[in-house]
Formats: structure tokens, sequence, C-alpha cells
């Protein structure tokens, strides 16, 4: 254990006194004080507009004076997305899904304005984040580190020398593993505290928001993956005749992981199971709204209906066309429901594959984990689309029950007031738990953890087996 | 001699198994991203010709009922972008922005955006198109075959042999150079066209389109093998070159555009769509209310539809069109307001985003392929138009609660897209390639006076 101790700190004191080093780590540092605290300015910015937004539109809702019901139900309300407070490190998906949805009568659609259609086409290129730092950049500060580990000592000659000295395979393992990691802590250490105290003062929009937990989990996950990369990068070097095989191998890796694996990923994902565009599926509710009969047939069958004595008989004639009206609704709200729904089962397939294609890619796995303990993946984006059909449901079942339930006279001259408005509660997004996220990603944890204890087996039998000469 | 040079290199170099391997990667992933983006295209192309063919959102034929406001205004009519040009090599910001609009005669309407349902994974991810490796990997290539155009030779000392002959190291290294640059650019330029001309309908534009490509594909290539060519002139050693190489790539690919998204996204963000809705909301509230208590009273003095008559019709349609109008006009001036800020944020951001060549490159590719902003930009101003037509020609036939007479029905106006044609788009890479170019003659230049002081 000794050798193994002084091995690591020779190479980590060699690695510091490396001016490339420091300047990369300088830089690196630099880019993370940045991500952060651009992240958290932006998150604060966006999660204060909704706060306001959502209170300003409660105002509106409540103060629109005296209308018809249905009046109201097509007057509609806005709910607002409310901005989780670890988007500040990872964003996600958050600017690549709608802001708001907008809920009516009739039509459902889906979350309006994506941040991404009012940025500028270079966006497309990435934005800097401490979660793209810590995926993208931090491994190939440790490819940096590692790639020489052993090639360089080969190439150099002195890895005979040192194996002559009785040191074991085991201890160099070791010792070159803390060697390359001990310089990292001098980024890691300032960059958790860093993110920790930004995030830590900027007050979460949702004070009961499960934070503390997502953010320990998100620190693991990139500890975890950063541990990933060191293994990877001291079993190549084992393995590699020379230091530059070992560096371009290791940076092919990289580069598929951080660039290649995703949009092919997600290419793959829809090849396997294509969805419809844009037009194809706004035309299939279309077309199934064409086949239903027209209204005046609906009334007319209503009519009929009502003197075969379907409905109660205090209802009066022009009561039909509300009752017409309600029932059209139920339809499209079915409709919607149906068309939405597969769509929706189909994006979480298409993402589903894309996690199983995660298990070749371990920077994969790390990222859908980040997002979800970010909360600003899919399957979070999902859950507050249904809490927001739900409320969509409630607020017009609210709404057009009181018609109905008004009785015998024409109930489209009917008005209420702001006792009725008060009865639709405000909406309230119940973020789920770190515990949840988890779940929702499982495969991808696995991956994660299958891919740490594969590479620390892989770095382990890559010296054990390794030759000493070149 | 120089001829002689590029031969010789040529076989050197073709023989050496890395080189070997690069090439490759680099023909594996063009033929990979084109086959991806021709699949796509044929796919699109099959879709717009289904709806260009009805018309409408929908299966097409004529509607139930002939009635004008049923027509005009909730069957509407349909705006759709033809796919774009060379669409297979850059998807762009085509899986952004949406490919169409339903039209309707309402002023309130105005243009009802389809839903882009793209998967946002997707759209997060990025694609793997032509347009991405050229953007990405094809630098990266540039670098893993140049890092080492004379450090190893220099190393081992045959460089001074080479030199021993009638030749000069200028034209040993431009001769490395040229047979570099064709390696590459030959795939790079020809897997790509020759697969999208061969799957996709050539369109009247392609040879422009395909010529600018290739032009802008070329001086973004000459501008990596420029640093190549002077980082090799720094007398490093080969390793040493590698990983300079290396980092450079990544200022200026990954960490440069990055870092000046997040500024952008920070000091100079964009208006918030969140408060623009606020603000249009109550802007319209009192007009809305208004108009719909207007209209609530129009239906309690008039029970049922049935027996509203022709006049009743007329009253609420007109009743509708005041109350849309009302508020069209209080939403008009918030959505002008934020329009504004808008373009002018982008102007300011798309200026501040000429600091990396891939940012530069991108720009023009999306451009000459047809799928950058641009165009989403001119097509909503053709469907703006188009609707202002629509609306001309139903609008009075609605405030008369008119039903069309067949003949007037197959009068309707119909959408056809006009393409801004390639001179505005001619116009706008202009600036970006010969900024490149500028760029790349100087990186040569500077490469080559570097080399003359090269120590051997």
């Amino acid at each position: 254990m000794r050798d193994a101790f002084t091995i690591a700190v020779k190479d980590a004191t060699e690695t510091w006194r490396d001016g490339r080093f420091r300047s990369a780590a300088g830089l690196l540092i630099l880019l993370i004080i940045a991500a952060v605290a651009g992240g958290v300015h932006n998150q604060s910015e966006i999660a204060r507009q909704h706060r306001d937004a959502q209170r300003a539109e409660r105002d509106v809702w409540l103060e629109k004076g005296d209308m018809n019901p249905h009046a109201a139900a097509h007057y509609g309300a806005f709910v607002f997305k409310p901005v989780q407070p670890l988007s500040a490190i990872d964003p996600g998906l958050d600017p690549f899904v709608g802001v708001f949805v907008f809920l009516e009568a009739h039509k459902q659609q889906l979350a309006r304005h994506r941040p991404i259609e009012d940025a500028t086409p270079t966006r497309r290129l990435g934005q800097l984040t401490p979660a793209s730092v810590a995926l993208v950049l931090l491994p190939l500060l440790i490819v940096s580190l590692t790639f020489s580990s052993f090639a360089g000592e080969r190439e150099h000659g002195t890895l005979r020398p040192l194996m002559a000295m009785g040191i074991s395979r085991r201890s160099l393992l070791t010792g070159k593993a803390l060697g390359a990691m001990l310089p990292l802590v001098a980024i890691i250490v300032p960059a958790v505290v860093i993110g920790a105290v930004f995030v830590w003062t900027n007050a979460p929009a949702d004070p009961e928001a499960p934070v503390a937990a997502r953010a320990v989990a998100m620190l693991a996950v990139y500890l975890a993956h950063a541990l990933i990369w060191v293994g990877l990068g001291l079993a190549v070097s084992a393995r590699a005749r020379t230091q530059g095989t070992a560096l371009i191998v290791l940076l092919a890796l990289w580069f598929l992981n951080a660039f290649v694996a995703p949009p092919l990923a997600m290419a793959t994902a829809k090849w396997i199971d294509p969805s419809p565009s844009a037009i194809e599926f706004a035309a299939s509710i279309q077309d199934e709204k064409d086949s239903w009969p027209t209204w005046d047939a609906r009334v007319e069958d209503l009519t009929t209906r009502f003197l075969d004595g379907e409905f109660a008989s205090t209802m009066a004639p022009s009561n039909v066309e509300v009752t017409a009206l309600l029932e059209s609704e139920a339809d499209e709200t079915a409709l919607y429901n149906r068309r939405f729904d597969a769509l929706f089962a189909q994006y979480a397939r298409q993402a589903h594959t894309f996690e199983r294609i995660g298990t070749l890619a371990p920077t994969l796995a790390a990222r859908s984990l980040s997002m979800a303990f970010a909360g600003t993946d899919e399957a979070h984006d999902r859950q507050f689309s249904a809490a927001a059909s739900a409320y969509r449901t409630q607020m017009l079942t609210t709404l057009n029950g009181e018609l109905a339930a008004y009785g015998q006279f024409n109930t489209f001259d009917y008005t209420r007031g702001r006792d009725l408005w008060e009865k639709v509660p405000p909406f309230d997004y119940e973020v789920p738990s770190a515990a949840w996220a988890l779940s929702s990603r499982a495969w991808s944890a696995i991956v994660l953890a299958g891919w740490l204890v594969t590479v620390s087996i892989a770095a382990a039998w890559s010296v054990v087996s390794m030759k000493v000469g070149p | 001699m120089i001829r002689l040079l590029v031969r010789h290199e040529w076989h050197v170099l073709t023989s050496h198994a890395v080189v070997q391997l690069v090439v490759f990667v680099f023909v594996s992933a063009l033929l990979a991203a084109t086959l991806l983006g021709v699949a796509r295209d044929v796919r699109e192309r099959a879709t717009a010709l289904v709806f260009s063919t009805s018309g409408e959102i929908g299966r097409g034929g004529r509607p139930p009922s002939l009635r004008a406001d049923a027509v005009a205004n909730e069957r509407g009519s349909l705006a759709l972008l033809p796919p774009a040009p060379l669409g297979a090599l850059a998807i762009g910001q085509s899986d952004v922005y949406s490919n169409y609009f339903k039209i309707t005669a309402r002023s309130l309407d105005g243009l009802v955006t389809g839903d882009q349902i793209e998967h946002p994974l997707q759209v997060a991810s990025g694609q793997f198109d032509v347009a991405f490796v050229i953007l990405f990997l094809y630098p990266l290539l540039i670098f893993a075959v140049s890092f080492d155009l004379t450090a190893s030779e220099r190393d081992r000392g045959t460089l001074r042999m080479v030199l021993s002959q009638p030749v000069r190291l200028r034209e040993v290294v431009a001769g490395r150079m040229i047979v570099r640059v064709v390696l590459l650019l030959v795939p790079a330029l020809v897997v790509p066209l020759v697969a999208g001309l061969i799957a996709a309908r050539v369109e009247p534009s392609y040879v422009e389109r395909a010529l600018a490509w290739s032009l802008a594909v070329a001086v973004y290539a000459a501008v990596w093998h420029g640093i190549a060519l002077i980082v090799n002139a720094g007398g490093r050693s080969a390793p040493a070159n590698a990983l300079v190489l290396a980092g450079i790539w990544l200022l200026l690919v990954v960490v440069g555009p990055s870092t000046v998204n997040l500024l952008i996204g920070t000091w100079y963000p964009m208006p918030s769509r969140v408060d623009a809705a606020v603000q249009a909301r109550s802007a319209t509230q009192e007009a809305s209310v208004q108009g719909s208590r207007e209209l609530g009273q129009f239906l309690q003095d008039h029970p049922t539809s049935g027996n509203v008559g022709q006049e009743g019709m007329r009253q609420f349609a007109l009743l509708q069109a005041q109350r849309d109008q009302r508020v069209a006009d209080r939403l008009q001036s918030v959505e002008a307001a934020f329009n504004d800020q808008l373009a002018r944020q982008q102007r300011l951001t798309s200026r501040l985003s000429v600091l990396s060549p891939t940012m530069i490159a991108q720009g023009v590719l999306l451009d000459v392929a047809g799928t950058s902003t641009h165009r989403f930009e001119h097509f909503r101003f053709e469907a703006a138009a188009f609707q202002r037509e629509w609306r001309a020609y139903f609008e009075p036939r609605v405030l008369d609660a008119a039903t069309l007479t067949p003949e007037e029905y197959a009068r309707a106006p119909v959408f056809t897209y006009q393409d801004e044609g390639t001179g505005a788009m001619r116009g706008r890479i202009l600036a970006p390639i010969a900024t490149l170019t500028v760029l790349a003659l100087l990186l040569w230049w500077a490469g080559f006076r570097r080399y003359e002081g090269y120590q051997l």
C-alpha cells in the first residue's frame, strides 16, 4: 500500500507541475463557475417568470367577471411548467419542451413555446451547462491524465525497473489510479462547493421540492461516470502498445460517447418505432372528427332520444343542445386523450430504446440519470403533462357539470361569477421524489453501476496481464 | 517536382493503417448519415405529396357542409412548406419549426401553427446528419491525419535526408498538405451529393445548391487544414502536436460555441414567452369578455340555433367577427413588441456567434440545404399573405351567413409555396464564405511562413 501511495504522489506531483494540466484545470474551473452561475441565473429568472405568470393567471381567471360556465371553459386557463431548481445544473430537455399549456374546451394541445424556437440556430451546437462540463469535458481531462499511465512508462522504459523493484501489479494499479484521481480532486472539490453554494443560495420556487436527495444523486452519477473514465483510461493504457495508440483509442471512445451516441441512439429508436410527422398526427385527429355526425345531426339524434324518454321529463327541448354540447365535448376529450396517449406512449417507447442503447455508452446512461435527477427528462415532462391534463378534466367537469345541473331552463344564457371560478382550484404540481426519478431510470442506474464494475475488472485484468517491455 | 512529391506521399499515406482507418470511419459516417437523411427526405416528400394534393389537414374531398363559416374557419385551408432542396444533408431547424399552418378566415386565429411533435430527446440530442459529420467529425479527422506532417521524420532524422535531394521543405510540406486535403475532401463531397442526387428528385436549384454546399465544405476544411499546418510548423513533437490540435478542436467546436450560447442566454436572454402570454391575456381580457357577453346576450335572445333565421345568423357572425377583431387588435400590439425585441436579440446573437468557424459554417450549410430559420421565416411570410387572401375571399360570405355554391367552393384560393429563390441565399452566404476563405488563406500563408523557420 505504501508503494501505491508513493506512485500516486509521484504521478500527481508530476501532473501538477505540468503547466498544461494547470492551465487546463484552471480553464475547466472557470468554465464550471460560468456554467453554474449562468445556469442558476437563468433557472431563477425562468422560475420567477413562471411563478409570477401563474399568479397573474389565477387573478385573471378569478376576475374575469360573470359569464356562462361553458364560455369560461372556452376562456380557458394557462398552466405554466414549474422550473426545477436543479435544472440549473442540468437543463436537460427543458429548452426543447413547451413552457406552458393552454387548457380549454374542445381542444387539447401540447405544451407551447419551446425556448429552442426563439433561440438562434447556433444554439443547436449545444450550451455549456454544469452537466455538460461533468459529462463531456471532465472525461477528456481524465483521458489526458490516464492515457500515458502505463503506456508512457513502458515507452520510456521505466516500467521494467519499476516492476523490478518488487512492486506488486495491484499496488501499481492502485497507485496509478490514485495518481490520476488526486489532481482531479483539485477540480472536483471546488466545483462541488461552488455548485452547492450557488444552488443552495438560490431559493427554490417550491420549498417542498425534494432538492437535497436529487442533488446528492446527481453528484453520485457524475462521480461514478468520472471513475468509469479513470478505469477505461487505465485499462486502455495498460493494453495499448504506445501512448499514441492509447490516446487515439480513448479520444475515439470519448467522441463516440459524447457526440455520436446521442443522435445515433435516437435515430435508431426512431427507425425501430417511426413516429408520425406533425401534420400526419394532426390529420389523423381531423379525419376522425370528420367522420362524426354534424352538429345538426347530433341535435336531431338527441331530440329523438329525448322523445324516446331517455332523459328526465323536466328537460326542456332547448336543453337538448346543451346535452349535445356536453356529449361532443366528451367525445372530443376522449379522442384527444386517445391520440395524445398513443403519441406519448410512442415517445416513451423511443426513450426506452434510447436508454437501452445507453448500455453501450456509459456517458449516455449517465446523461439519462442526470436529467432524471434534475427533473428535466422526458418522464418528468410527461408527469407534468399528465397533471395538466388531469387539471383540464377537473376544470371542465366543474364548469360543464354546473351547466348540466342548472336544470330545466335554457342554459346558454345562464351566467355565473367568481363563486364558481373559485371552485376550480389553482393548479398545483407535485414534483415526484428522487426515488421515483431513480425508478423511472433504473436501467440506466444498473448500466452505470455495471460499467463501473466492468471497467474496474478490465483495468485490473489489463494490468495483471500487461506486457512490461515494449 | 510537386507532382512527384504528391504521388509519393499518396502512396505512403494510403498504406498507413491509421490513415486507412480514418478514411474508413469518415466514409462510413458519411454513408450512414446520408442514408438516414435520404430515408427521411423520401418519407417527407411522400407526406408532402399526400397533403399538397388534399390541400387541407385531413383526407380532403368536399366538406359535409358548404356553410361559409364551416368551410372558411372550421375546415380551413393548409399552407404546407415543401421539403427542403437539400434536406437530406442537413435536418437543421426542421425538427424545431412546423412545416404547415392551418389557415382560417378568422382574424383572431391568424396563423394556427401545428405542433411540431418531434421527440424532445431527439431535438436535444441533435441529428446524425451529413452536416453533423462535416461540422464535428471532419475537423477531428483532418487533425488525425495531419498532426505528424514532418515531426516524426525530423525526430528520426530522415527529413534531413529527404531535403538533401533537390527539393525544398516548402514543396515537401505542400505535397503532403495537398494529399491530405484531397484524401478527405473527395469523400466529404462525393458521398452525400451523389447519394442525395440518386435518391431525391433533382430540383431546379440542385446544381447551384450542391456547388454552394461543396464550396462551403471546402473552405471550412481549408481552415482546419490551415490550423494543422501552423501547429505542425511550430516544431513540436508529433504527440505534442496531437494534444495541441485536440485542444484547439475542443475549443473551437465544443467549448467555444457552447460558451457563447451560455453567455448569450445569460446576458441577452430572449424575451420571455411566458410574460408575453400573460400580457396578451390581460390585454385581451376586456375585449373578449365584452364580446362574449354580447354573444351570450344574442344567444339569450335566440334560444336555439334552429330559429334564428338567416338575419339572426348574420348578426351572430358580425358579433363574432367584431369580438375577434377587437381581441386581435389588442393582441397585435403585444405581439409586435415581443417580435421586435426577439428580432433584435437574434440579430445581436447571430453577430456574436461568428466566433468559431464551426458556427459560421453551420449557418451556411443550413441555409444552402434549405433548413435554416430563413426558409421557415419566408414560409411564415407567404402563409400570412395567403391567410389575407383566404380571409378576403371568405369574410364577406361568412358575414352574410352564406352557403357556398359548388363553384364558389371550387374557386377558393389555394396555397402554392413560392421559394425565395437562390438569390437571397447567395446574398446571405457570401459574407460567411468569404470570411472563411480569407481565414483559410491567412492560416495557410502564416503556416508556410512559419515553416521557413523550421528547425531540422
